[in-house]
């Protein structure tokens, strides 16, 4: 998912809904991130183009949270709670997921097969 | 007198018979009187002037600016719920005198008169961007100019407000962390957000500063500040209105001393502005940039406003019914216990099924799509049969109703017709449920308050698994220590271990003191920090100590530094194990020394697929002995601590290969304090050849 700086960047995405879970003191959702504006795009196993400084998942705990609300590993995520994820620092990325006192974090995520499914539905064209 | 149309203000003329009978409680023996209704806002009038009473005296006595702010805060909310008790109660006296019908139902009335059900609105993670100008950063060398911002947020009769907060040129964005939920709401609502604001500087209550002093004060003054103080001091256009210029007051608001909030911008929302999911709305600014308590907004406001209906969460209509299947048996009637409810109509195969929480027998959808309509009547009984119709995947499936009685048929179609309505009222919210998180009664986790230094700040992770993993691994570094006698000193982190054992969460300040300036291998979070332990899984002491301490290497050139950030490193970095050539390096401080030192090492650029802590055991061998041969580095060698918990590695450039090494498989769930992870974090950011990846 390139983006041509200056223009909008348009994405299908999936909203994600996912409920911390509280263990101790802390709130936990179940999954790493990588990337970030200030880290480098290239060592990104998930992207599609390398050049692209999103907020990827990186794993995701089997049965937590995140895995329960659907999120898969290799999304990417664009928006959090409303705060946008596109173009942000990697810990800024982490800290608008672990924000102590919200139980719920609505993500917007985007994966490739989110583009394919909509292409083919509205295209109908083999795919090569 | 007053003017029938305006609902929202209190229009009634000062010093008129009215006003004094509201004003002394007595309109309940009024001729105009009604009922409960009355008696039940005169009831919240008081309560919400006993309040402004409160925080009038409260304002005045107080002596400290946050509590001054609060209390009118208060005052302001206050006010304002009384302006509009006093409207709604206007407005219901108007009505009667009119003889209309005041009371609003959701029974179902004649056909015609059709209203729709209530529900609950909730606003939620309200977000307001700031538009600072660059010359309030740089040219700006005063006192930061602060502002203390709450939000009115107000739907029929309901007022709320949301916490305080405090902005300076630090916020890039005013967030509100409160959820507001309004239960009755009918679809028409409109919710209106005001963002008032007060100019919150110590010391510039306007008017208390002499003339000649506050010019003087404004001139030396940073420029905006200065600019601000003028306009306090002036009773300039933005003078304050303390009830944010509003509609004339019936009753006069008491003018007290102290801080007072003006409107500063407002937005008004509605049903189309409904979604589940987060939405920017347009504000309205007013005041300008010479007001006191002007903020430059960037105009907008995100949030999230959900809505649930209660034909969504009720049941609107429950009932014994028999059904068919079009296209079955004609004989084969089901009885079931029918619940309308949401988008669907549940059958039950007994009433008790209901509250017991059983799946139902099956379900018909009631959606936008559905088609209900009455069939002719049936021979026998004389009783018409409901038929729905719904679309399932091209498919058109009908299920026929029918009841015992014609009364029965005519209440379910009622039923039906209302919830159609309804659904046709609140639109976009009948689709699906929408969630609403009430606000949580239980309070955040207590935060510690700073006592500068973050020292002060490590926690050691609560988690039986890993006080025992940090248990054997210190255990065994107290094995190895013994080998280095001539080190002489007792290796501070003993008495982390003591408490590690004591108690597994526990703060680990002292720790920390003695290593100030003294140990090279610094736990420092590289990034390429190696695997967990899970990676390395304790095969013997010395493949976790490599994994614990791969990148001791690290950053011995930043570990005064870190010391003096009062490192937070929980990581394991018992350097003592780290790969020896470290221990020759010199400490340095700079940054470019770091990485030069690294890239000398000759870590590139890769570690991003591969652990490089993968030496195999026999080369740590070596390690050993050479440095507890090596007391002249002695710095270097002393152990440094760590209180670590196994959630060693912080962010690691790796990938696929070690997962995350952000915690151990023992623990899947345990994530490292604030503390650690900012500084972990910081030295991860300082090395460009980083992809890092943080457990959340």
């Amino acid at each position: 998912m390139s983006f041509v700086p200056g223009q909008p960047v348009t994405a299908v995405v999936q909203r994600i809904e996912i409920q911390k879970l509280r263990q101790g003191n802390n709130l936990i959702l179940g999954f790493s991130i990588g990337g970030g504006i200030d880290q480098d795009p290239g060592q990104n196993p998930f992207s599609e183009d390398k050049t692209d400084k999103g907020i990827y998942v990186t794993r995701i705990t089997p049965g937590g949270p995140a895995d329960v609300a659907g999120l898969m590993m290799g999304d990417k995520i664009m928006q959090v709670n409303g705060w946008d994820m596109t173009m942000v620092t990697h810990d800024k990325a982490r800290k608008r997921l672990t924000k102590k006192n919200e139980d719920v974090v609505r993500l917007l995520v985007t994966r490739k097969s989110l583009e394919e499914a909509v292409k083919q539905s509205m295209g109908g064209f083999p795919r090569p | 007198m007053f003017c029938r149309n305006q609902t929202a203000r209190a229009t009634v003329a000062r010093g008129s018979a009215l006003e004094m009978e509201i004003r002394r409680g007595k309109f309940r023996k009024s001729v105009f009187l009604d009922t409960s209704q009355d008696s039940d806002i005169q009831k919240k009038i008081d309560h919400e002037i006993r309040m402004r009473d409160g925080a009038c005296k409260l304002l005045a006595a107080c002596s400290q600016r946050d509590q001054a702010l609060e209390a009118a805060k208060s005052l302001q909310t206050c006010s304002t719920r009384i302006m509009a008790y006093m409207s709604e109660l206007q407005r219901m006296k108007e009505a009667q005198v009119m003889q209309k019908v005041t009371r609003r139902s959701s029974d179902a009335g004649p056909m015609d008169d059709r209203l729709p059900c209530k529900g609950k609105v909730a606003i939620s993670d309200l977000r307001i961007p700031l538009m600072w100008k660059d010359t309030e950063y740089f040219k700006n060398k005063g006192e930061l100019h602060r502002c203390a911002v709450f939000c009115l947020l107000q739907l029929g009769g309901e007022i709320f407000d949301t916490d305080m907060v405090i902005v300076d040129r630090t916020l890039t964005d005013i967030c509100f962390d409160n959820t507001i939920v309004f239960s009755e709401a009918s679809p028409g609502f409109e919710l209106r957000v005001e963002l008032y604001s007060c100019c919150s500087e110590d010391d510039y209550s306007a008017g208390s500063t002499p003339r000649k002093l506050a010019s003087k004060l404004s001139s030396s003054l940073g420029r905006s500040a200065g600019k601000k103080l003028r306009a306090a001091m002036e009773p300039g256009p933005c003078s304050p209105v303390s009830n944010g210029g509003a509609a004339p007051l019936l009753l006069p608001v008491p003018s007290v001393p102290g801080p007072k909030y003006h409107l500063l911008a407002h937005t008004t929302l509605s049903l189309s502005h409904i979604q589940d999911s987060f939405r920017t709305h347009d504000l309205t600014i007013s005041g300008n940039e010479e007001c006191s308590y002007w903020l430059p907004l960037y105009g907008s406001m995100c949030c999230r406003l959900a809505a649930q209906p209660h034909c969504m969460t009720q049941q609107m209509m429950s009932g014994c019914l028999k059904v068919k299947q079009c296209g079955g048996d004609p004989q084969s009637w089901t009885k079931v216990y029918a619940v309308l409810k949401g988008t669907s109509l549940f059958c039950y195969h007994q009433q008790e099924d209901v509250e017991a929480n059983i799946e139902p027998a099956f379900t018909i959808g009631i959606n936008k799509e559905t088609r209900i309509r009455a069939s002719e009547k049936d021979p026998h009984s004389k009783v018409q049969n409901i038929c729905i119709s719904n679309q399932y995947g091209g498919e058109e499936v009908t299920h026929t109703l029918t009841t015992d009685s014609r009364e029965d048929t005519h209440c379910w179609m009622e039923a039906f017709w209302q919830h159609f309505y309804d659904m046709s009222q609140w639109k976009q919210c009948c689709d699906d449920l929408m969630k609403i998180e009430l606000p949580s009664p239980r309070k955040p986790a207590p935060v510690t308050p700073k006592q500068g230094s973050l020292y002060h700040e490590m926690v050691i992770e609560s988690s039986d698994d890993l006080s025992s993993t940090v248990s054997d691994i210190l255990a065994r570094r107290m094995q190895e220590l013994e080998l280095r006698s001539q080190l002489g000193t007792s290796p501070t982190w003993m008495s982390v271990f003591e408490e590690n054992n004591a108690k597994s969460a526990g703060r680990t300040r002292h720790c920390t003191s003695r290593l100030s300036g003294h140990s090279p291998c610094t736990p420092h979070r590289l990034p390429r920090s190696p695997a967990s332990p899970h990676r390395c899984p304790r095969l013997g002491l010395l493949s976790s100590d490599a994994s614990l301490t791969s990148d001791s290497d690290s950053h011995c050139s930043t570990s005064p530094c870190s010391h003096h950030h009062g490192w937070p490193e929980p990581s394991s970095n018992f350097s003592l194990l780290s790969s020896s050539p470290s221990r020759l390096r010199p400490r340095t401080l700079s940054l470019d020394a770091k990485l030069s030192t690294l890239r000398g090492r000759g870590y590139g650029g890769g570690g991003a697929f591969q652990c490089p802590c993968q030496p195999p055991p026999s080369s740590l061998l070596a390690p050993l002995p050479i440095s507890s041969r090596s007391p002249r580095t002695q710095r270097s060698t002393q152990t440094t601590l760590s209180c670590s918990s196994s959630t060693s590695s912080n962010s690691s450039s790796n990938s696929e290969g070690s997962h995350s090494p952000e915690s151990s498989e023992g623990v899947p769930f345990s994530r490292p304090s604030p503390a650690r992870r900012s500084l972990r974090n910081l030295r991860a950011r300082l090395d460009p050849r980083n992809w890092l990846q943080s457990q959340v």
